[in-house]
Formats: C-alpha cells, sequence, structure tokens
C-alpha cells in the first residue's frame, strides 16, 4: 500500500489533464457575513472530489458559485476554459457544461418524469423530441426506473425522485456534476440507491464535486476530500490520509464528532 | 334497549345531527322553520304571484337590446359559427393532447363521457331552454338547434386536425386561424350594427369575455413587471396596480365616459363600449397582476434555480417551470377576480348609460304597458338568475380545471 497523500495544496490536483474547474482567490460575502474566505481549489478532468465540513462552513455557497447560482465578489472561477462573468451568455454556457442535483431535488411537479429530462435538451440543445426522448429513456434506464417515464414527480419516492434529478442533469451530457448533498433529504432506506447511482457515475470518468455528509462515499469514492469550516478549506486529502491520519486539529474535531 | 343504538334510519340520523341537545334542537326549529317559509315565498313568487309575462314581452330587449331586427340574421349565423368553432376547438385541443400523450384515450366509455358532459351542462342547458320557452317565436329554436347541430360537427371535424402531426409552423397557422374566427366575426356584426347598439345580456357577455382576454395577459406582464430586476420597469408596474387599485371602479367607468371628452375630440373619441372594454381591462388587470404575484411568489425557490442548473435561458425558466405552476396555484382566485368582473359589467349601465341587461331590467317596468304595477322584482330576479348561471358555471368549470391540472401534485 502506497503513502497516504497529504496535499498541503487544495490546487495540486490528483487527476490527469488539465484543470476542469478552477477557484481562485473565491470569496463570497451574504451582507457582512463572509461566506467563502479565498478558496482555491483545481478539479482535474474525471476527478471526484467530496466536500465534508460542519453545516454553515460554506460547503453549498462554494458549489453554487461554480453555476451561479450564487455571484462570487471576489477571485475568479473557470470552468473548462471559460471564466465566469456577468455576462448572461457566458454563464448560461457554463451552466450547460455543469449539472447540479440539488439536497430536495427540485424536479418540476408539473411535467412527467420524461418530460423533466427532455426539457432542457429540446429547448437548449434543440434536440428533436423524438431524439431528446430517446436520450430520457436511456437515462432512465441507467438510474433504473424507465417505468417511472410517464408519472409524476410527487408520484415517486424520494429516493426515485432524486435519480430522476440526476437523469435530467445528466440529459445535457454536462463535463461536471455538482452534488448538494444529494441524499440528506432522503429516508435511510434510500440513500444507497442514489450513493449506488452516483458511485457508477463516478466509475463512468465523470468529474464530481459531491457535497455530503455519507462519510462511506468519501471513503470509498472520492479521489480527494476537502474539509471546510468557517468558509475556508481546512485541509484537502486523499480519503486515506483524511481519514486516518488527518493534520489538522479542527479536522479531528469534526471527525470525532461524527464518526 | 341496547339494539336501538346501533340501529340506523332517517329517525337517529335526525336524533343525532339535528337534536342532540337542546340547543340542538332550538335551533333545528327555528332555522327549520325560517327556511320552509323563504322556501314558500319564494316558491309562491316564481310560481302564483310573480307575473313574468313582462319578462315575455321584453325577452328581446333584455337578451339583445335594442339590436335592429333587420341585422338580426347576423347575429344568428355568429351564434352558429361560434358553436361550430367551439366545438372544433374542443376536438382539436383533445385530439393533440391524446397525441401528446397527456391524456389516454380508451380508458373513457361513451357512457361516461356522456355524463360527464351532461354534469357540466345541465344548468345552462335548463336556461336556455327556459329561455326558448318564453320566447313566442319558432326562430331561436331553429338557432338553437342548428348551433347543437353546429357543435356537435366541429367536434367530430376537430380530432382529424388536431391527430396530424403539424410542426411548429403548421400549429401556429392552426392557431391564427382559430383566434381570427371570433375576430372575423366581430367585424361581420359590427360592420352592420355599431357598437353602441348592442346591448341585453348580450352586451355583458361581450364585455366581459374581451376585457377576460385582454386582461389575462396583461395581468401576467404586469405581476412579471413588479418582480423585475429593472427598476424602471418595477417603478412603472408598481405605480400603475396601486393607482388602478385605488379607484373605485364605478369611479373609473364616469371618468372614462366624462373626462376623456377634455382630451380627444368627439369624432375621434371611441364607442362607449370600447371604453368600457378598455376600462374593464385595466381595472382587471391590475387585480390579476397581484394575484398572478402571489402564484409566483408560492413557486419555490428551488424551482427556478433547478431551471437555471439546466442552462434554461430566464425567459424559458419563467415561461416553463416558474410561470405555469404560479397560474395553477392560483387558479381560485383568478377565476374568482374574472367571475366579479363578469358581474361588474353591470356598472356599464348605469355609469356609461349602455343599454345592458341589467339597465333593461330596471327599465322595462316603466313600459306604458307595466307601468306602476311593481314589476321590477321580476326583471331582476330574471337578470339574476342570468347572471348567477353563468358565474356558477365558470366556477364549476374552474373546479374542474383545478383538479386537471393538479396531476402532478399527488
Amino acid at each position: 500500500m502506497t503513502e497516504p497523500e497529504v496535499f498541503a495544496d487544495a490546487t495540486a490536483m490528483r487527476g490527469t489533464g488539465a484543470a476542469m474547474i478552477e477557484l481562485e482567490h473565491v470569496d463570497k460575502f451574504f451582507g457582512d457575513f463572509q461566506a467563502l474566505r479565498d478558496i482555491n481549489l483545481k478539479v482535474a478532468a474525471q476527478e471526484v472530489v467530496v466536500v465534508i465540513g460542519p453545516s454553515g462552513s460554506g460547503k453549498s455557497t462554494m458549489i453554487r458559485c461554480i453555476n451561479r447560482l450564487e455571484e462570487h465578489d471576489g477571485g475568479r472561477i473557470v470552468v473548462d476554459g471559460t471564466e465566469l462573468s456577468n455576462d448572461i451568455r457566458n454563464i448560461q454556457e457554463i451552466r450547460r457544461e455543469t449539472g447540479m442535483v440539488f439536497q430536495s431535488f427540485n424536479l418540476f411537479p408539473h411535467l412527467s418524469v420524461l418530460d423533466n429530462i427532455t426539457l432542457a435538451p429540446r429547448k437548449v440543445r434543440k434536440m428533436p423530441k423524438a431524439k431528446a426522448e430517446e436520450l430520457g429513456m436511456e437515462l432512465l434506464e441507467m438510474v433504473k426506473i424507465p417505468e417511472q417515464a410517464g408519472k409524476y414527480p410527487g408520484q415517486l419516492s424520494g429516493g426515485q425522485q432524486q435519480r430522476v434529478a440526476i437523469a435530467r442533469s445528466l440529459a445535457m451530457k454536462p463535463k461536471v456534476m455538482l452534488f448538494d448533498e444529494p441524499t440528506s433529504a432522503l429516508d435511510p432506506e434510500m440513500i444507497n440507491e442514489v450513493l449506488d447511482t452516483m458511485k457508477e457515475l463516478a466509475s463512468s470518468g465523470m468529474t464530481m464535486i459531491v457535497v455530503t455528509h455519507e462519510m462511506g462515499f468519501a471513503r470509498e469514492v472520492a479521489d480527494r476530500v476537502v474539509f471546510m469550516a468557517d468558509g475556508q478549506i481546512v485541509e484537502v486529502g486523499t480519503p486515506e490520509h483524511f481519514f486516518e491520519n488527518p493534520t489538522e486539529d479542527r479536522t479531528k474535531l469534526f471527525l470525532s464528532q461524527i464518526l | 334497549m341496547t339494539g336501538t343504538a346501533h340501529r340506523s334510519g332517517p329517525v337517529v340520523w335526525a336524533r343525532h345531527n339535528l337534536f342532540r341537545s337542546p340547543v340542538d334542537a332550538l335551533l333545528t326549529v327555528v332555522f327549520g322553520a325560517v327556511s320552509v317559509w323563504l322556501l314558500y315565498k319564494t316558491l309562491s313568487f316564481i310560481f302564483v304571484t310573480g307575473r313574468w309575462d313582462i319578462i315575455r314581452v321584453n325577452l328581446r330587449l333584455l337578451m339583445i337590446g335594442r339590436f335592429p331586427e333587420a341585422h338580426e340574421l347576423r347575429l344568428v349565423v355568429t351564434v352558429i359559427c361560434l358553436a361550430a368553432w367551439g366545438g372544433f376547438l374542443a376536438g382539436f385541443i383533445r385530439a393533440r393532447q391524446i397525441r401528446s400523450g397527456r391524456i389516454s384515450d380508451n380508458d373513457v366509455s361513451i357512457t361516461s363521457r356522456g355524463a360527464d358532459i351532461a354534469a357540466r351542462l345541465w344548468l345552462p342547458a335548463v336556461v336556455v331552454l327556459l329561455l326558448l320557452l318564453l320566447s313566442s317565436t319558432a326562430g331561436p329554436w331553429i338557432m338553437v338547434g342548428l348551433a347543437i347541430a353546429a357543435a356537435v360537427v366541429g367536434r367530430l371535424i376537430g380530432p382529424f386536425a388536431g391527430r396530424p402531426k403539424l410542426g411548429p409552423a403548421g400549429t401556429a397557422v392552426v392557431y391564427a386561424g382559430l383566434g381570427a374566427v371570433p375576430v372575423a366575426l366581430y367585424f361581420y356584426v359590427v360592420t352592420a350594427v355599431g357598437f353602441d347598439d348592442w346591448g341585453g345580456f348580450m352586451l355583458n357577455l361581450f364585455l366581459a369575455v374581451c376585457a377576460i382576454v385582454l386582461c389575462f395577459p396583461l395581468g401576467i406582464l404586469l405581476a412579471l413587471g413588479r418582480r423585475s430586476t429593472l427598476p424602471l420597469v418595477r417603478l412603472v408596474c408598481t405605480s400603475y396596480i396601486e393607482l388602478v387599485r385605488g379607484a373605485p371602479l364605478f369611479v373609473l367607468l364616469l371618468l372614462a365616459n366624462v373626462a376623456l371628452g377634455f382630451f380627444v375630440p368627439d369624432s375621434l373619441a371611441p364607442s362607449t363600449s370600447t371604453r368600457a372594454i378598455v376600462v374593464f381591462t385595466l381595472f382587471t388587470a391590475a387585480y390579476m397582476a397581484e394575484i398572478i404575484r402571489g402564484g409566483l411568489q408560492s413557486v419555490p425557490r428551488g424551482q427556478l434555480e433547478a431551471a437555471k442548473a439546466v442552462g434554461l435561458s430566464p425567459a424559458r425558466q419563467t415561461g416553463y417551470i416558474v410561470l405555469p405552476q404560479a397560474l395553477r396555484n392560483v387558479i381560485p382566485a383568478q377565476i374568482g377576480q374574472l367571475i366579479s368582473l363578469f358581474k361588474d359589467t353591470t356598472l356599464a349601465g348605469i355609469a356609461m348609460g349602455l343599454f345592458e341587461l341589467l339597465n333593461v331590467s330596471t327599465a322595462i317596468p316603466a313600459q306604458e304597458q307595466f307601468r306602476g304595477q311593481g314589476l321590477i322584482g321580476e326583471t331582476i330576479t330574471f337578470a339574476a338568475l342570468m347572471f348567477w348561471t353563468v358565474a356558477f358555471t365558470m366556477s364549476r368549470e374552474s373546479q374542474r380545471l383545478e383538479r386537471r391540472l393538479g396531476v402532478g401534485d399527488r
């Protein structure tokens, strides 16, 4: 077994090739409150980064800045070579390449499951309806609920809804997937079906940033674990390093509280 | 006597629901007596003391006002065409919904469809039959018969236009054609008989339909404008809404009637009925805007975020995700406002002198043959029945719409 790897610098990527996502000196304020302080993070193509930390530490805010659901106040964010600016067309371009899965699913309740998935490809990518539906059914096969295509989100269980939400994001063929606590709103018996889908996605080579409290998932799937507290990145490392040999006191305290 | 407690029947039911305690019993007796007395008075008015010949004699005036007899045929043609159009539209839309898989085709039997139609239409049908029985000529019977036949034919043809794949251009053409029909019929009638010679219940209906069709999009724009990120747009929309909502409708109608003369020479001023439509539209749009704004606020924030995250443009975020949910959430309030608008068309009679149903109803008891006989109760009752029939039908259709659109909630 190799020595656990320690990343003194969060921008030292583990994956290969060019950076898919770069955050440099990113700051974010909500009024007087500073939610993000000088965030530096590079994520390589095909890398899976799991972000953990106590609530209010800025994990969700950080990934919501990447697709501009929140506007960062300082620093730069670059997604697949495109720097995020205030130009709406630039924002749209980054959102097309970035899928996001939310804690509360946020499926469109007035559209059927299949329409939820095909809406964006049809309207944004101008895909013909038949082709979009073919793609939608493929994705539903992938998340193992093709038989639910005609139903409405309200008729599905939480785990099924979250899998539809993953399929909906994938329908835009994004280069990056952002997960914002995807299992936190689920009943315990449904968590695994969603995590399994995410594992499959990770092994298919998708670039992923996952905010989660599922330590088992972090251990098993993450290439790197990022620990955040008080709006800062405190520690970055491989799962082995992070769970067995953390260097920072803040990290040790957090792990002692949850494990 | 253990057996009696479990027995059911009218006596047990009455004891349980009406006479459970002395207070219950007292309330039951008092309200029972009052109800019986009211029912007796009402029935005796309708069947014994009421003198309904004033309605029979003036039926034409009540329904279409002083519309010239020479051009009546144009109204008949219009009614029949509208019936065919309505039938066609219903068949067309249904076929398209079936084709897109939104509703299924085969799980509804003929009898349940029939029962459904009967449940929806029995009230207007009864009232139309009553009107036909009151009319002294064969003309209206023929018109209604032809209109029903036209509606059925339209309904049967509609699916043939709705079934094939049309594509965006074809769909646009069909909808434009369907939209042009009522407009063409309006010009067909109005070129023969000027707007100000229209009257009776027909005028109430026409004012209401025009204002409803126009106020809805305007209300949506105002609601979106009030939530706009552009300060100027927000200011204009907010000021408009607050200004209009602060004024009584009656005052606005009077203003449109009187004050317009200060600004525009008489020869250029629009007809009184047109002004009424404009006022009703602008007034109701302000209320609709606030109702729709409430709907927009009821859509969870996550919906907009999800719409953004999948890459939809701002216009599509609103058009495909936020607005459909917002409008659905406030259907009862919207329909309530439109019912209110429909009934408020009576104000145009008093404020602007339009010869609409209420104005006719209050005028005809002063006719020579009925003067001094106190028949205003009969005429007002008739007007009330007309308004209630339409308003109640609107209300029931709104509940139906709610049920149908509520599918995704369960």
